[in-house]
């Protein structure tokens, strides 16, 4: 959290404006400066995992469960698109937030053990329910079309802008990004994100200072999934195909991953997590074989160098 | 008036009988000790009235209000606020963090309004963080607002703790040892402070083993032995009690 209190430049409202004034049209612009298609691609998985870590990183880095299903409500809400539009015919504009609510009510659904089982055991469902989710949707051919997934799902459009091209999808990215930081700052900045916090920090004496725990644990979790079914959506307009192979239980460890990497507990911290992961995943494609191998490597060596993550305070630090 | 009425309170653990029909009263406005050997169950009682545990047996009636078993946040936001024996701040965030998170049953954000009325939320933190700041220059420790609460010194953090407890205006305050750890400096200023909180009109209930600490603070003791009520009484009494003094041989002797 921001160090409240503190008088230096680069926390006056003035500075603040600016800087925030110029990020915005750089973001704006950044389809015109880079115009080649294979840059722009990758930067749009940048956003989608960023978005998917800023809502890991509400239950891991804030609250401080450990859930290996990110993947499952990912894959939740992608389903909930690609069905929504392939078989009911929805147009896409209401599709992210279904999406977002279908993993919501799910969350809900698997944060309720929380009041029960400790952290430990609560991982273990998590883990559990990721791989429940990926049979389901391998199995159950007539409605998910099985381990061929949905494919072909058409091109989106958003009161008459419809979203073709690369550049297209990074403005789409960018909303649902920029929707992301927004819900969730408000979130953190409020008796709620301190709640989270207090339950990661102790939760016996969170409980004493009058949180409901069982209750946050449930909200914290189910909010945290929310995000994960909105990237959902994203994913299956971008790649107009969704398959169970795209919510292993892998890309919930690249998730967790990512978020330790770019400092748990920390507001951007998943932008740095999500671009250096992306990266490094890209970059290493040609020998994927080895993908899990070489970014267990930078995370070792981050945790080294910088045992708070890139972007995190020092606060995990002792 | 009593605030806080314990009518014979028992707690077993399997087959300890941690608590054995203990009753007390606790008047508005007192501050009231408990003392006892260790293991005599102090702990136990408070974590019972605080609600971290149900008592087997007995009642707690607070405010003319039996709160007997509630969940320990509801009993928080009832007015019954408390500090641990061991030490419990929440290290990783600042100071001035851990004070607002002692606000939290005092504050009455709904999610509706974290989302839609953010600008009526922002203006209940800008009110709770002048809340929170008010406490931490009682306690002359908003120089270290900022300031991690792992990094305060230990003296610090136990006043950090309390501050965290009296932060949401409780009507009963529960210490648990408040100056285990602390030099005879920090010792003298904690009890001014507590005794700053009584002019405030909070009540307090303090368990310690310090006999020069209780004696100082206290108008009223409460002596606990083998989970029982063993005397009660002014301090002066209790350190007159041959009982009382036999008691304590083995253990502190000093009284
Ligand atoms: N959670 C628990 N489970 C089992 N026994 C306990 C528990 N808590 C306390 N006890 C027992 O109850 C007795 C009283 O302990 P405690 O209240 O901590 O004493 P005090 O605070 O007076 O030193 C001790 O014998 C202790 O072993
Ligand atoms: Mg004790």
């Amino acid at each position: 959290m921001e160090n409240i209190g503190s008088n230096s430049i680069l926390n006056s409202p003035k500075y603040k404006a600016v800087a925030y004034g110029m990020l915005f049209i750089v973001c704006l612009l950044l389809p015109k400066i880079i115009t080649n298609m294979y840059y722009l691609g990758i930067i749009n998985y940048i956003i989608l995992y960023t978005i998917l870590c800023m809502g890991l990183n509400l239950i891991l880095g804030y609250a401080g469960l450990l859930s290996f299903g990110h993947a499952a409500f990912y894959g939740l809400g992608g389903y909930t698109t690609a069905i929504l539009i392939k078989r009911y015919g929805f147009s896409f504009l209401p599709c992210p937030l279904l999406s977002g609510v279908v993993a919501l009510l799910f969350g809900i659904l698997l944060g309720l053990p929380t009041r029960k089982v400790r952290g430990d055991y609560f991982c273990l469902l998590t883990i559990a329910f990721g791989e429940i989710f990926r049979l389901v949707a391998q199995a159950w051919i007539g409605f998910t079309n099985g381990a061929m997934g949905i494919v072909g799902i058409p091109i989106p459009s958003i009161l008459g802008w419809s979203i073709r091209t690369e550049a297209d999808f990074y403005y789409l990215g960018l909303i649902l990004l920029a929707f992301t930081y927004i819900t969730i700052s408000l979130l953190i900045h409020s008796r709620f994100g301190r709640a989270f916090i207090a339950i990661r920090e102790d939760e016996l004496a969170a409980s004493v200072m009058g949180i409901n725990t069982a209750i946050y644990k449930i909200i914290v979790f189910a909010i945290g999934c929310f995000y994960a079914g909105l990237a959902g959506s994203y994913l299956a307009v971008y790649q107009t195909t969704v398959t169970p192979s795209n919510f292993r239980l892998e890309e919930s460890c690249l998730m967790i991953i990512m978020v330790i990497v770019g400092g748990m507990g920390s507001l951007l911290a998943p932008v740095a997590g999500g671009i250096v992961m992306t990266l490094a995943t890209e970059y290493f494609r040609s020998i994927s074989e080895y993908r899990m191998l070489i970014i267990g490597v930078i995370m070792v060596a981050v945790l080294l160098y910088r045992p708070q993550g890139i972007f995190g305070t020092s606060a995990f630090k002792d | 008036m009593s605030l806080l009425t314990a009518k014979t309170i028992q707690k077993k653990f399997g087959g300890v009988i941690a608590l054995n029909d203990v009753s007390l009263t606790v008047d508005k406005g007192e501050i009231v000790g408990m003392i006892g050997p260790n293991g005599s169950g102090k702990t136990t009682f408070i974590n019972n009235l605080s609600g971290l545990y149900a008592p087997t047996k007995g009642q707690f009636i607070f405010n003319d209000e039996d709160i007997t078993g509630l969940p320990a946040h509801v009993i928080t936001g009832k007015g019954i606020s408390r500090t641990f024996q061991n030490l419990r701040v929440f290290p990783n965030i600042t100071v001035l963090e851990n004070i607002l998170i002692g606000l939290h049953c005092r504050i009455d954000t709904s999610l509706w309004d974290v989302y839609a009325r953010f600008l009526k939320t922002r203006r209940v933190e800008h009110q709770a963080k002048k809340k929170a700041m008010t406490v931490l220059e009682l306690a002359e420790l908003s120089d270290s607002q900022g300031i991690l609460a792992k990094n305060l010194p230990y003296g610090k953090q136990r006043l950090l703790e309390i501050c965290r407890a009296i932060v949401s205006d409780p009507y009963l305050l529960l210490l648990d040892e408040p100056c285990a750890g602390m030099n005879p400096v920090e010792m003298d200023d904690l009890a001014d402070f507590i005794k700053l909180l009584q002019t405030k009109g909070i009540t307090v209930f303090v368990i310690e083993h310090n006999m020069r600490f209780i004696m100082s603070v206290a108008q009223r003791l409460i002596v606990l032995a083998n989970g029982s009520k063993f005397q009660e009484g002014t301090p002066t009494q209790i350190q007159n009690d041959k009982d009382v003094q036999a008691i304590y041989l083995g253990d502190e002797g000093d009284l």
